[in-house]
């Protein structure tokens, strides 16, 4: 096991403007610095420089590195959640622009904790990541029915479900709802992902999910690696 | 190829037990079948280590993953499997090697004072003299005499069939002396001769992890014996949701957990009579505390819906259930009485707390909190009361901790740090294990030597001791800091405490500290404001209240006013098999404690992230308003 490094973006230089430096918004990303980083942006932006550049350049190299910390449990919570907070003051003024750019989301994903479970922290936390990653999610929060879900990935036509369940006691809905999905026809238009921490692969397997997140950066990782897997289409 | 295979059991004493396995099925379930019991901390889901096993001869499963997380290369190669994740292929023969020492666990008792209690305990012994019947034109029978020797009109006439069958030569041994016995007003017990000095009741509080009881004369309310017991259905999982788990939707599971907690009880009331030297069949009155989960699973009641939001109990009112109908063998004549209910997760033995603690009759505000798996805590005064429950999960039990013990012989639980670190052990042995007290002692030394940031970081700073210097290290399980080396312990390998610990002890203290924080805050009260703070059973009774306040597990406040108030479930139990009053009066409470459903605030999650914090309050990430991240 090796302590994270920050990857620092081969060739930057030649993609921002001259004189340019990120140093410090990474290092404001790292240490969950909401209020520079939404600046710093700003000024990116003004400068001229491309949201996408901003954005990979700029935003993630900080957020990576707190992010594999936090699979290795050297940072925990607390600082995971100021640090995608940091992140996401900056991701909101790039946003607009990456749609104007024609950028799609990667695809629509539709996140929230099962029936009967109302813990929220784990959710939010791969919400905002998943987001970061470029992905449109839609949060429907905890204590979610299975027609809820349904419900929704229809309109949204989605092409991602991911169910947490946090106690060992409701993990059992994470089938259900899979089951449901299975009896509605649409289990194979959508790629199902689980997670929380009673959850394991032997038991995503078990469940019928797609795949299963050992923590919030796997989770991102995954969906990212499912989503070029094309699924049935919504009518 | 035979579906079948034999898997023979080895334990300490090289004596082997020979079962019949299907192939394919695990070692524990297998175990389990066959009555051989092997603890599965976690639940049988392979996040500990408790299940571990030797495999002696036959041929060697494949590690799972779980096995290598748990047990590392080294313990693979030596043979060491987990018997919840290994499934059976051929002929096998293992040995149960649990990595810990469970033996000398503490048990916490305690004994209420009863001078201010009304000794009205609802069981009467009356000495008659009833006649046997002697005219043949004068009808009459047996229990009419006995009803007619008695004199009082009593509330109900109907006797329990199991007296009738031997009365007639009881009503004749003695020429009608006899005692008989009434509980609520109702007959339970007709002897031969005058017993009426022998008039017993027994309290028990069914914890998760273990059960006490107390066994009490009713006419004086003196404690007659203690005894204690490791809950026997500890191993289908150390907290509340694994056994919730097991017997959800599961029949034949909540039935098995059911006959475990049963025959403990036969043995626990057994053993207290034999203590004693009393006779169980003079046990009348058994008072049961324990949090919802275990009282449901008492009394057959599916918990399926307990484990899933809102946590609704299937019923919250005192029930009184007679010994047969239990069945509690041990004490025939007995009825058991469970306390009411306040919620899901906040069950009788809270409002036992609350009866001996006697916090309703408050004029000042005062709390009490029993850390434990599932926290439980109660603010108020005479005013009022709220009650709250916070899950914390079992690290408080060491379990899911990689050295983790119970606290038992050889368990670290006082660890001073100054040039090096000094650790003490309960009983003195050498170390094997630490157990919740010293996990919680542990870190609150390791960040005074900033060893240990704020965040929870293990970390190594410029200006550390070189001896404490070098307990810092990097393993296969992340960063980690020696307590005790293998030289000095009484283990194969060095006991330290890694990244992963501390990490489950933040969100275990974080649970209790957020869930007394949301109680103050509902109530609108400071910590300062908050007279007196009792830590009520087994496990606050044995924290360090000075390092508890350091790492955040207890609110800021004066340490002076946080005090122990020993095992109070059981001095709740104790006051209500003495004095009927007192059942009364938890129902009436029951009716008027307020409770706070955390997982349903908003301001309840940041007040829980702020608390898995070290040492000083977190960054107030939440304070300003943002949406995505009000989680």
């Amino acid at each position: 096991m090796s302590e994270p490094v920050l990857e620092i973006p081969e060739g930057w230089e030649e993609r921002a403007v001259d004189g340019w430096e990120w140093a410090t918004l990474w290092e404001a990303v790292e240490e969950g610095d909401h209020g520079y980083s939404h600046d710093r942006v700003q000024q990116a932006i003004d400068a001229g420089i491309d949201p996408r550049v901003i954005l990979d350049d700029g935003l993630f190299p900080g957020f990576n590195l707190q992010g594999d910390r936090f699979s290795e449990q050297i940072i925990f919570i607390p600082e995971m959640l100021i640090t995608a907070r940091a992140m996401k003051a900056g991701l909101a003024l790039i946003r607009p622009l990456l749609a104007a750019n024609d950028e799609k989301p990667l695809g629509t994903f539709i996140m929230g904790t099962v029936l009967g479970d109302m813990h929220d922290i784990g959710q939010s936390i791969v919400t905002i990541m998943l987001e970061n990653a470029g992905f449109n999610v839609i949060n429907l929060g905890t204590d979610v029915h299975p027609d809820k879900f349904i419900e929704t990935a229809a309109e949204e036509k989605a092409d991602m479900i991911g169910f947490s369940a946090l106690l060992s006691t409701t993990v059992y809905y994470q089938k259900v709802t899979i089951d449901e999905f299975e009896k509605a026809g649409h289990r194979d238009k959508v790629h199902i992902l689980i997670g929380g921490a009673p959850t394991t692969q032997e038991w995503a397997d078990e469940c019928g999910a797609d795949g299963w997140g050992r923590d919030a950066m796997e989770a991102v990782k995954l969906a990212r690696r499912l989503i070029t897997d094309q699924r049935g289409a919504w009518a | 190829m035979s579906d079948t295979v034999q898997l023979r059991i080895r334990d300490d004493d090289g004596q082997e037990q020979s079962i019949t396995a299907t192939r394919g099925e695990t070692l524990l379930d297998a175990a389990h079948r066959s009555g051989v019991e092997i603890t599965a901390t976690c639940g049988m889901r392979g996040r500990c280590r408790s299940c571990r096993c030797k495999i002696i001869d036959g041929t060697m499963p494949p590690p799972t993953v779980a096995d290598t997380v748990q047990l590392g290369h080294e313990e693979i190669r030596e043979r060491f499997r987990l018997a919840c994740q290994t499934r059976i292929v051929a002929d096998t023969v293992i040995k149960p090697m649990p990595p810990k020492s469970e033996s000398g666990h503490q048990l916490l008792g305690g004994h209420v004072e009863t001078t201010s209690l009304d000794l009205v305990s609802g069981v009467e012994k009356i000495a008659i003299t009833a006649k046997a019947p002697v005219s043949e034109h004068h009808q009459t029978s047996d229990i009419e005499e006995v009803f007619m020797a008695i004199g009082e009109p009593l509330k109900s006439r109907l006797v329990p069939g199991s007296l009738l069958q031997d009365l007639p030569a009881k009503l004749r041994e003695q020429k009608g002396a006899l005692t008989v016995t009434l509980f609520r007003g109702k007959i339970v017990d007709i002897e031969v001769g005058d017993t009426t000095e022998k008039s017993y009741g027994m309290a028990i509080d069914i914890g998760t992890t273990s059960i006490v009881g107390s066994l009490l004369d009713l006419e004086t309310g003196e404690e007659l014996a203690a005894v204690g017991m490791l809950n026997p259905q500890a191993p289908f999982g150390a907290d509340l949701m694994s056994r919730i788990a097991y017997a959800q939707f599961k029949p034949k599971n909540l039935a098995q957990l059911r006959g475990k907690v049963l025959s403990g009880l036969n043995d626990l009331v057994r053993q207290a009579a034999e203590k004693a030297d009393v006779s169980a069949a003079h046990v009348y009155k058994i008072v049961i505390v324990g949090n919802t989960c275990m009282h449901h699973i008492l009394l057959g009641i599916d918990v399926s819906y307990l484990g899933l939001a809102p946590y609704a109990p299937a019923v919250r009112d005192a029930q009184t259930i007679a010994a047969a109908d239990l069945p509690l063998k041990s004490a025939p004549h007995a009825h058991i009485c469970t306390l009411p209910i306040l919620a899901g997760f906040v069950g009788a033995d809270a409002l036992a707390c609350v009866l001996s603690t006697r916090i309703y009759d408050s004029d000042t505000v005062r709390g009490l909190v029993d850390i434990g798996t599932n926290g439980e805590m109660v603010l108020g005064s005479k005013d009022k009361l709220i009650a709250c429950s916070a899950p914390a999960g079992p690290a408080f039990e060491g379990a899911q901790i990689r050295h983790g013990m119970r606290g038992a012989v050889g368990a670290i639980e006082r660890v001073t740090i100054s040039d090096d670190v000094a650790c003490q052990t309960i009983g003195g042995d050498a170390a094997v294990g630490i157990c919740g007290s010293g996990l919680i002692e542990a870190c609150a030394r390791m960040s005074d030597a900033r060893v240990l940031n704020r965040m929870g970081s293990i970390k190594s700073t410029d200006d550390l001791p070189e001896a404490i210097a070098a307990r810092i290290r990097k393993s296969d399980h992340g960063q980690e800091f020696v307590l005790v080396w293998q030289t000095e312990g009484g283990k194969e390998e060095d006991i330290s405490l890694t990244q992963g610990d501390v990490r489950q002890l933040q969100l275990a203290k974080a649970a209790i500290f957020s869930g007394v924080m949301m109680l103050m805050k509902a109530m609108d009260v400071s910590a300062e404001e908050v007279d007196e703070l009792l830590l009520c059973g087994g496990f606050g009774n044995y924290v360090d209240i000075e390092s508890a306040v350091r790492i955040r597990l207890l609110p800021e406040m004066d340490p002076e006013k946080i005090t122990y108030a020993g095992n109070a479930a059981l001095m709740g139990a104790q006051m209500a098999t003495l004095s009927e009053a007192e059942i009364e009066r938890a129902e009436t409470l029951v009716g008027t404690i307020e409770h706070v459903a955390l997982a349903a605030r908003t301001d309840f999650q940041e007040l829980f992230i702020d608390g898995m914090n070290f040492g000083e309050p977190g960054l107030q990430i939440l304070s300003q308003q943002d949406e995505a991240i009000a989680v």
